[in-house]
């Protein structure tokens, strides 16, 4: 299945969908929770590994850790950084987010972005998470048996048909099922704005 | 007999529990030890056997096709390992970082089935919706425990929360405006429940 061939670049693409990620093209680069060998100052071998491991969290004090120093959301920062060493045009990361706080989540979204413009990447992530690329991706693309089986926009929310729903989305499901007109909200602030005009003025 | 557990030091009487981490807490490093009973950890490297799940267990969790699927997901083998280990002897389950990989209609079933053969789930996790799942919480940072307690009292604590890089729950964080608005009078922890109060 080729999915990143014919899409435009400099953009991020979300993939969900149940798939094992793998690539043969030397142009992508696979970001996960590779168990590299050695240390990481060995793995990432490169005078900017600094600056690498600046830029996804870390610092130098993780030079000298090994895989077993370091958490499942360390690792997959270290193999970031690698990526970025690495300089390939595509980057793909598969469930890059599934250790991380939210303001983690917000902040490699901002670098994830950053990456497209500045630095023309074309990124694609893999995950199971909407939230987590429905207000950064240019598209979604959802798979089954191999297979992209649906393309949805980042406005089309028919992709709730496919995936598991956001909270906000079970929420204002609810909401639609009691015949409560409402909008198809991203943020809980716009809902909470969207009720109290409901309540304020019930007709 | 009830069974305990300790975590840093720190003991607890095992009961269905959300560890919520941040992402620099590494939990197989655990000091986490369970007392007379053992348990069953479901960590990112899943391991099974198809032998060992019978073709019921796989009907009721709607996961048939994994017998004869020909190449298996890291989603499916986390499932395969899952209901592999379901009907253990054993009384406890800790999952590490491992729920928020699975889908809604298979989480559902798995706690339901957990529950009604008195199992218990100890879930490690840093996404802030699972705190939701069970009524007791304890946070770790910096291979520190920050604070423990009812679900209740801790998602009241917006402030460390925050500070520690976790916003709330969307169900807390929309009651809470909710409140402020005076259209509730209370924090309300299910959809349900809210949508009731708002809309009669």
């Amino acid at each position: 299945m080729r999915i990143l061939e014919d899409v435009t670049k400099s953009r991020i693409y979300g993939l969900m969908g149940n798939i094992n990620i793998t690539t043969n093209n030397e142009n992508y680069r696979i970001i996960n929770g590779y168990k590299f060998k050695n240390t990481v100052e060995e793995y990432l071998n490169n005078p900017k590994s600094s600056v690498a491991l600046k830029m996804v969290s870390l610092n130098d004090d993780y030079l000298p850790k090994k895989v077993s120093d370091l958490s499942p959301a360390e690792i997959k920062k270290v193999n970031f950084a690698h990526a970025l060493i690495e300089n390939k045009e595509y980057l793909i990361f598969d469930y890059f987010e599934k250790e991380l706080t939210t303001k983690e989540k917000e902040d490699f979204k901002r670098l994830f972005t950053r990456l497209t413009k500045d630095y023309h990447k074309t990124i694609l992530i893999f995950t199971n998470d909407l939230t987590f690329i429905w207000d950064i991706s240019s598209a979604i693309f959802y798979v089954d048996n191999s297979k992209v089986i649906n393309t949805f926009s980042s406005k089309d929310s028919n992709i709730l048909n496919y995936v598991d729903n956001p909270s906000i989305s079970k929420f204002i499901t609810l909401l639609k099922k009691r015949n409560i007109s409402i909008e198809d909200y991203k943020s809980p602030q716009d809902l909470l704005k969207a009720i109290y005009r409901l309540k304020e003025n019930p007709n | 007999m009830p069974i305990l557990f300790t975590i840093n030091n720190k003991t607890f009487l095992a009961t269905n529990t959300t560890v919520l981490t941040t992402s620099e807490y590494n939990p197989n490093q655990d000091t986490i030890e369970f007392y007379n009973k053992g348990i069953i950890v479901i960590n990112e490297t899943p391991e099974y056997s198809l032998n060992d799940i019978p073709y019921s267990l796989l009907t009721l969790f709607e996961c048939e096709e994994l017998k004869v699927k020909k190449e298996l997901t890291f989603i499916d083998k986390l499932k395969l390992n899952i209901l592999s280990v379901i009907n253990s002897s054993k009384k406890v389950y800790v999952f590490l970082n491992t729920l928020t990989y699975l889908d809604d209609p298979f989480k559902e079933t798995l706690f339901k089935y957990l529950k009604d053969n008195n199992k218990i789930i100890i879930n490690y996790t840093t996404n802030i919706e699972e705190t939701l799942y069970f009524d007791y919480i304890i946070v770790i940072h910096d291979n520190k425990i920050i604070m423990e307690g009812p679900k209740k009292a801790l998602l009241k604590e917006e402030k460390i929360l925050k500070k520690l890089g976790f916003n709330l729950p969307f169900i807390v964080e929309l009651s809470i405006g909710l409140k402020y608005y005076g259209l509730i009078d209370k924090i309300y922890y299910d959809n349900e429940s809210l949508v009731n109060k708002l809309w009669n």
